[in-house]
């Protein structure tokens, strides 16, 4: 039927790839019904039992279809996830050490979940909230305020001057803009499309899990005669306990006093994005907990921590006037800090104490039981 | 703006939706102008000055030879025009170049002044369309086009407008005056001619291109092996790419109910270098063949004036491609191919005796020698690359299986479309399998990064 004239004289093609449009129609149908349910599947092939105290592999940082499987089991489980960055990861500890480890003893039962993510700054956060946690309804939820995001233009995402930052794909696309985000438009539109189709997430998930975060055309490249289909071991990266080379009190590492040119909660970015987090688990129906800092003080100069204090103070009352819980943490003794925003171990075990004081004095959990952070079906897209 | 980018396909689902309504009516061209601009502006909107004038003055000079006695005058300013164009913003920079090396070789302080000026991406296609309607007016060929935005669209015409099918006016003009008939058919040919394209490119091209850049960027690093195997992937590499693009390209055109030619047809499975240019860029060898090599006198004046001519075409279909002289050897060793082929196969021996096969790996093997000067970054890198593969001893080259078995595959495909085995590949559970195993591929394992085409730079 082809690589001959047609009806109007005129060569199809040199291939014989020529579909009916009723061809066409069965296919694509099975496909987008292939796009939309494989991840569902995939999870019913693919091992994972989250063990105690669980964190996030590094490795599956930008894994954001294994995230959303994750938080879909925890919260399924009824329990409360606590979202943040490399903070609530617990970036200078064993994942026994964490934040939501000491919470859990504090509680004396399994009810904190370490949800927190590698570089995830509030604009991601949002983006990994609204497009990846979904199902996320009617539940509790922690929210840690990271205001290390507003300690300068750069880290708020406000310079003219474009750079690599963590997370791009979550961060919004195109409203409101971000000056630092240098992606092309078109770039941009594929982000905002193949969010839509979970097979894309999938994919990743893939390519993060079993081949070294590179597409198999990359893979093959550094492993010319591999069998690729062997590299799907369906074991997942083991949740790290590696505790980070740097470990050290800040003092000991000769980092001086800083003045840091805060942005203001006006202008800032980040603020903007977690303001926007903070709605739209609330329009879920979630009970919101909100852990705003402790930033380091000690590493401040006395005025730089005055602005700190009081841009920590805006943020605060603007969250309590717009009904969200926060418990603020107090300031950590200066060697229980690894930097600016980390804590060692003994200071994670001191804000568990405090938050979970603080979270027995305020009001209890949605009347509504059980809480379900999200829904219980299986037909997640991944 | 590329075909395999997302803001293409947004782009095509905003035209397309307007095109449907517009196809019948006295907008469609305007549209379809509209549209082409948008298109050929995206990658620099100060492109579309140059497209417009060259569009300008061939209409123009059309219009004055229309209703004038000094055809030739008109014909000559439009000739002229258009190779001014090209020789500035294409080969301004060659010769510049080459003039202070002669300058300073004889010792000479004077340097002429680097030109600077960006290429624009598509220029010799739309040139060379254009022309094609002033030289075929002037024989007589076609009529006057009436509608200077019809013109213009001809021109224009955003699915072929940056890498071909160099379209004639005599096919592509009328094709716009009629009314458009949209058939199922139509659509489902363009949705066929457009995912093979797209897995030729996405799938194949850009693959093979990771390990030839690897190699190629930098060749005086690898040995011989590494860069025979770079070498036999660019050859692959380039015509999926190429082909790929006029798949996409004939596609898009089916969808607006318009027929593009056939750019490609299997043309490592030529058994001559001139069956070869019969199945490569099939539009401009036919573009060299009826405005450069019959002018010249073709093959009516003898042995020697035949392979003079011959020659001459390819050097200049060489220099088309590319303002460097490894362009320049490109093209001088097809035509010593040429020749070469063409006196064989005027031998019993070689005709009767010589398996197809044999003829079409040698032709293969050839072809993809004389890529070397192609990709090869300068004359010296080819040179070292020619010197290493035919000196050096083996040496593992790291060259991805799959890769091999993806070229084995499309390569076995094609020679089985051209056995009498042909009936497999067109059986509908055949077909229909390929197109998703083709879909599933590019979903699943297709390179993540977008690489434009190698043909946007001629």
């Amino acid at each position: 039927m082809n690589h001959r004239p047609d009806e109007t004289g005129e060569t199809f093609s040199s291939n014989a790839v020529r579909l009916s449009i009723g061809e066409w129609c069965v296919l694509l149908s099975v496909l987008v019904l292939a796009a939309f349910s494989v991840g569902g599947l995939w999870r019913r092939v693919e091992g994972f039992e989250p063990s105690r105290d669980y964190r996030i592999p590094y490795a599956l940082s930008e894994d954001y279809w294994f995230f959303q499987r994750y938080c879909d089991s925890m919260g399924r489980a009824n329990r409360t996830l606590v979202f943040g960055d490399s903070f609530i990861w617990g970036q200078y500890v064993p994942k026994e050490e964490s934040l939501t480890h000491y919470l859990n003893q504090e509680a004396g039962s399994e009810r904190f979940v370490n949800a927190g993510l590698d570089g995830a700054h509030p604009l991601a956060m949002e983006g990994l909230l609204e497009h990846y946690c979904g199902e996320m309804r009617d539940g509790e939820v922690i929210l840690h305020l990271n205001l290390l995001w507003l300690t300068s233009p750069q880290a708020d995402l406000q310079t003219e001057r474009e750079f690599n930052f963590n997370h791009p794909r979550l961060v919004p696309q195109f409203s409101p803009r971000i000056p630092a985000y240098g992606e092309a438009f078109s770039g941009r539109v594929g982000v905002v499309l193949t969010r839509q189709l979970p097979i894309f997430d999938w994919i990743r998930h893939l390519q993060e899990s079993y081949f070294g975060s590179v597409d198999l055309a990359r893979w093959t490249l550094d492993h010319p005669y591999a069998n690729p289909l062997r590299q799907v071991t369906l074991t997942l990266p083991a949740s790290e306990d590696d505790l980070h080379p740097d470990a050290q009190p800040w003092s000991a590492r000769g980092q001086g006093q800083q003045e840091l040119p805060w942005v203001s909660l006006e202008s800032s970015l980040q603020w903007q994005a977690f303001r926007r987090s903070v709605e739209l688990l609330r329009a879920r129906g979630n009970r919101v907990l909100i852990v705003p800092g402790p930033l380091n003080e000690h590493m401040l100069s006395p005025s730089n921590a005055e602005m700190y204090l009081k841009l920590r103070e805006d943020a605060t009352a603007w969250l309590r006037e717009n009904g969200s819980t926060v418990i603020l943490p107090p300031l950590l003794p200066s060697h229980l800090y690894a930097d600016l925003s980390h804590p060692f171990s003994g200071g994670y075990a001191l804000l568990a104490q405090e938050i979970w004081r603080q979270m027995e004095e305020s009001p209890p959990r949605p009347a509504q039981e059980p809480a379900r952070p999200m829904l219980a079906g299986l037909s997640g897209p991944g | 703006m590329l075909f395999h980018s997302w803001v293409f396909l947004l782009f095509f689902l905003t035209f397309y939706a307007v095109f449907l309504l517009f196809k019948n009516t006295r907008f469609k061209d305007p549209w379809l102008l509209v549209c082409s601009y948008v298109f050929y502006g995206w990658w620099n909107p100060l492109y579309l000055v140059l497209i417009a004038w060259s569009t300008t003055v061939d209409f123009s000079m059309v219009s004055l030879m229309a209703r004038s006695r000094r055809r030739r005058l008109w014909l000559s300013l439009s000739v002229i025009n258009n190779l001014a164009l090209l020789g500035f913003f294409k080969y301004g920079a060659f010769v510049a170049d080459n003039l202070n090396h002669l300058l300073s070789s004889v010792g000479l302080a004077y340097s002429l002044p680097h030109p600077g000026v960006l290429l624009p991406v598509g220029i010799s296609f739309y040139v060379f369309q254009s022309l094609s309607y002033t030289i075929d007016f002037y024989r007589g060929k076609i009529e006057k086009e009436k509608s200077l935005i019809r013109y213009a669209t001809f021109v224009s015409l955003f699915p072929q407008l940056v890498a071909g099918p160099v379209e004639r006016a005599g096919n592509l003009l009328p094709q716009l005056r009629r009314k458009v008939t949209l058939t199922r058919q139509d659509v489902s040919d363009g949705l066929s001619l457009f995912v093979v394209g797209l897995f030729k490119k996405v799938a194949l091209a850009d693959y093979l291109a990771l390990y030839v850049d690897r190699i190629y960027d930098v060749p005086e690093q690898f040995g011989g092996t590494a860069l025979f195997f770079a070498t036999f992937a660019f050859g692959w590499q380039i015509y999926f790419d190429f082909s790929g693009y006029t798949d996409m390209a004939r596609g898009i055109g089916r969808l607006i109910g318009i027929r593009l030619m056939l750019n490609f047809n299997n043309p490592y499975l030529a058994t001559g270098l001139g069956d070869f240019w019969n199945r490569w860029h099939i539009s401009l060898s036919s573009w060299f063949k009826d405005y450069v090599y019959i002018p010249l006198g073709g093959n009516r004046k003898g042995v020697s004036a035949t392979y003079r001519n011959m020659a001459l075409t390819m050097v200049i279909s060489g220099l088309w491609h590319g303002a460097a002289w490894t362009f320049v050897i490109w093209g001088a060793l097809h035509a010593l191919g040429r020749f070469a082929t063409r006196e064989l196969e005027r031998t019993d021996l070689y005709r009767t005796r010589v398996p197809r096969l044999a003829k079409q790996i040698l032709v293969f093997a050839f072809v993809t020698f004389t890529w070397i000067f192609f990709r090869a970054a300068s004359l010296d890198d080819a040179l070292l690359i020619v010197t290493r593969i035919f000196s050096d001893g083996w040496v593992d080259p790291q060259f991805p299986l799959l890769m091999l078995l993806l070229i084995l595959s499309v390569w076995l495909y094609q020679f089985t479309m051209e056995s009498r085995f042909k009936p497999i590949l067109t059986a509908a559970p055949v077909r229909i399998g390929l197109a998703v195993g083709m879909i599933l591929y590019m979903t699943l394992f297709a390179s993540a990064s977008t690489q434009a085409f190698i043909y946007f730079q001629f």
